[in-house]
């Protein structure tokens, strides 16, 4: 983890929404370069146009289909749904052997190798990324990998490659002023708001949308990157085991003591046995 | 007569309640292997939605605080050196052992990757509070099987190990309280992580210490439940006297665990708390029926001497505690307008058949090994001892054909 230190010159995605077509080319895109293999899906199986109805392990991304209402007119607004490689992931924190990672160049990549299937991963995720292979007897988590093979190679990431209109790709610093100079300079056609910007902590997705965020269906997530909540209480790992360890064994140590001392005076009213001279002797000892 | 069939001469000579237990362990054995065969998406009701179900629920998070007993009453007992209570020990830590065995079977079974359960030992993730209880359980059920094979020392008679493990008995009692005090309450960690989707009611940064705190009290509980049980079914001592130690402390950390939950609700949760009338419902049943009510009545004088009374209040301990773990980890996290889950079949059969081993092998450890014969009356424990044979043991030896 990058730790503590700045995100500026990872890569992050700007997905404009209000340029996004549908026309499902990142999806597509996507199932070629990482072999996924089709689903067998339906229309209005999940909520409105969108298919397959949700992201799984045969599907990293997915573009949402929002119907509303502008000025009576029915209107349909887009997004693509991804993993959106938090600055601080949530998955990367929780997991038991580290089989999630945050790399310099910005993806959080998956090492199914070490990954034991414990699905905390998916528990964590504030965005319900990581899909699992329910399909399988020994299943594997499957997420978005932001193309990350392509990245190392110089390329672009596929779905950002396919896309026609609405995703630019460069370093997180970039995408931020890019998407704050299209909401100054057309302010009638943004929200005001660059989702990703700060929740989670900030992540390597940006979107820019033209409604507000939760009527779209954007989740509200808190500003305060998630490891952070359960890095506070375990912190305190190390101190608690000292503290607890330390005060009892002090306790216990003067709870026999009376004993003892009772015992050995018990001992010297008898008279010694050669027994109770081998347990001072050993007492004695420093 | 062959092995087999003296195995199952003695089996037909079990109790009928002992009988079914032995079914029941069969089935969830069965399940267990239709479960790795056919996988995990085909036998259970996990999806994406809900990753975890009723194997993390109950056989992890519910399980390790109803195993709590060991270490509570190897505190009380070694610890605060009350030695009269030290016939509860062995059976709490029997207990311990196969509660902890048990949920390390639990967590093996709910795994993806069961054969790759050591990575956690090599790959090591220090942020993840599901490697510090990993860590935390192998250690602590290694500790528990040292504590064990202090009654199968004695039941084969063998002095110089049983010398040892007397002499470890208070260092292993720390250990236990200071292993417990960490993954008792890193399991509340586990959903410090899942902001904003625990609901308020439960979300609050003191989960950890509400987590060691119910432990604490449930564990003691448990005590009082199994002996009062053992008492009443397995023909043993009547410990209500000795159990009355138990009833006067009980109620503090009660007590305690109410005033940090209310002052957590009121000054640590964020937004709303009481918009969602089952949650509410859930949550008022788990405070008022398993805490605000065992307190009133663990601190009544007349629960003292009568052991129904101290069976009905551990029992409703333990209730709460169960729901509190099971809103902690499931029926809290469910968002609104979620479809529902069910555990599917084979899910229940591998929890029941977890159980009923629990059951069972207590029953059957108790018959073959002294747990209640236990006499520490006429051990030395305070002062290392030359390694010779030990009092008492021949009495151990003559324990086991009852
Ligand atoms: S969106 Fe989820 S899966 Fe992706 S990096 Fe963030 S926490 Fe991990
Ligand atoms: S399922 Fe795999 S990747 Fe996810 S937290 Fe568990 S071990 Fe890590
Ligand atoms: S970055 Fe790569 S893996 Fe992720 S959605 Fe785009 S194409 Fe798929």
């Amino acid at each position: 983890m990058n730790a503590g230190g700045s995100y500026e010159n990872t890569k992050a995605f700007l997905i404009d929404t209000t340029k996004c077509t549908g026309c499902r080319g990142c999806q597509v895109a996507c199932k070629q370069w990482n072999q996924l293999e089709g689903e067998k899906t339906h229309f209005f199986s999940g909520e409105g146009y969108q298919n397959p109805p949700q992201m799984s392990e045969y599907t990293f991304t997915r573009v949402k289909f929002k119907d509303y209402k502008k000025n009576g007119q029915n209107e349909f607004a887009f997004y693509k749904e991804m993993c959106m490689h938090c600055n601080e992931p949530a998955c990367a924190s929780v997991c038991p052997v580290g089989a999630l990672k945050k790399t310099a160049e910005g993806p959080v990549v998956y090492e199914a190798d070490k990954c034991i299937g414990c699905r905390f991963c998916m528990m964590a995720c504030p965005f319900g990324v990581p899909k699992y292979e329910w399909s399988k007897a020994f299943p594997l988590v499957r997420k978005c990998t932001g193309c990350y093979s392509r990245i190392k190679n110089g390329l672009h990431p596929a779905c950002a490659t396919a896309c026609p209109t609405a995703i630019t790709y460069g370093t997180r610093a970039e995408m931020i002023k890019e998407a704050e100079n299209r909401i100054k300079n057309r302010p009638q056609r943004y929200y005001p708001k660059i989702y990703g910007q700060h929740e989670a902590g900030g992540t390597g997705v940006l979107y820019l949308t033209h409604q507000p965020l939760d009527e779209l269906g954007f989740k509200p997530v808190t500003s305060r990157p998630l490891p952070s909540y359960t890095w506070q209480a375990l912190r305190m790992v190390p101190g608690i085991f000292l503290t607890v360890g330390g005060s009892l064994s002090a306790l216990s140590w003067f709870t026999h003591r009376k004993e003892r001392i009772k015992r050995e005076e018990e001992m010297l009213g008898k008279g010694r046995s050669p027994e109770a001279e081998a347990h001072e002797d050993r007492e004695e000892r420093p | 007569m062959t092995a087999a069939k003296i195995i199952i001469n003695e089996i037909k000579g079990y109790h009928r309640f002992l009988q079914a237990m032995i079914v029941l362990v069969g089935l969830g054995v069965l399940a267990s292997a239709v479960r790795f065969i056919f996988g995990l998406g085909a036998t259970t009701h996990l999806n994406d939605t809900y990753p975890w179900g009723l194997w993390i629920s109950f056989d992890v998070v519910t399980a390790v605080p109803l195993a709590a007993g060991a270490f509570t009453i190897g505190v009380v007992a070694h610890v605060f050196h009350i030695k009269k209570l030290e016939p509860l020990v062995r059976p709490a830590i029997i207990t311990g052992f196969l509660g902890y065995s048990l949920v390390c079977i639990g967590l093996l079974l709910d795994l993806g990757q069961p054969q790759r359960g050591w990575h956690t030992l090599v790959y090591w993730n220090l942020h993840s509070p599901m490697f510090e209880v990993s860590m935390c359980v192998m250690a602590y059920t290694t500790v528990l099987t040292l504590e064990f094979l202090h009654p199968v020392c004695e039941r084969f008679g063998w002095h110089v190990p049983l010398r040892l493990l007397r002499n470890l008995e208070v260092p292993f009692a720390v250990l236990a309280a200071s292993i417990s005090s960490l993954h008792q309450s890193s399991l509340g960690t586990f959903f410090l992580i899942a902001v904003d989707k625990l609901h308020n009611l439960w979300y609050n940064p003191l989960l950890p210490l509400l987590f060691i705190l119910s432990a604490i009290f449930t564990g003691l509980s448990i005590i009082i439940f199994e002996a009062t049980l053992v008492h009443r079914y397995l023909r043993q001592p009547d410990e209500t006297e000795l159990l009355q130690t138990l009833t006067k402390i009980i109620p503090w950390f009660l007590g305690l665990y109410l005033v940090v939950k209310l002052y957590a609700l009121a000054y640590l949760s964020h937004g709303p708390r009481f918009d969602r009338p089952g949650l509410t419902a859930l949550f008022l049943l788990e405070m008022v029926g398993g805490v605000v009510v065992p307190m009133v009545i663990f601190s009544l004088k007349r629960t003292r001497t009568d052991s129904s009374l101290q069976l009905r209040a551990a029992t409703l301990v333990l209730a709460g505690l169960i729901l509190n773990r099971f809103n902690v980890s499931m029926f809290g996290m469910i968002q609104k307008n979620q479809e529902i889950y069910f555990p599917s079949v084979i899910e229940s059969l591998v929890t029941l058949g977890i159980i009923a081993a629990h059951i069972l092998f207590f029953v059957l450890i108790s018959k073959y090994f002294p747990v209640f014969e236990h006499h520490p009356e006429t051990v030395d424990y305070a002062i290392p001892d030359r390694f010779h044979k030990i009092e008492g043991s021949e009495e151990g030896d003559k324990t086991v054909k009852a």
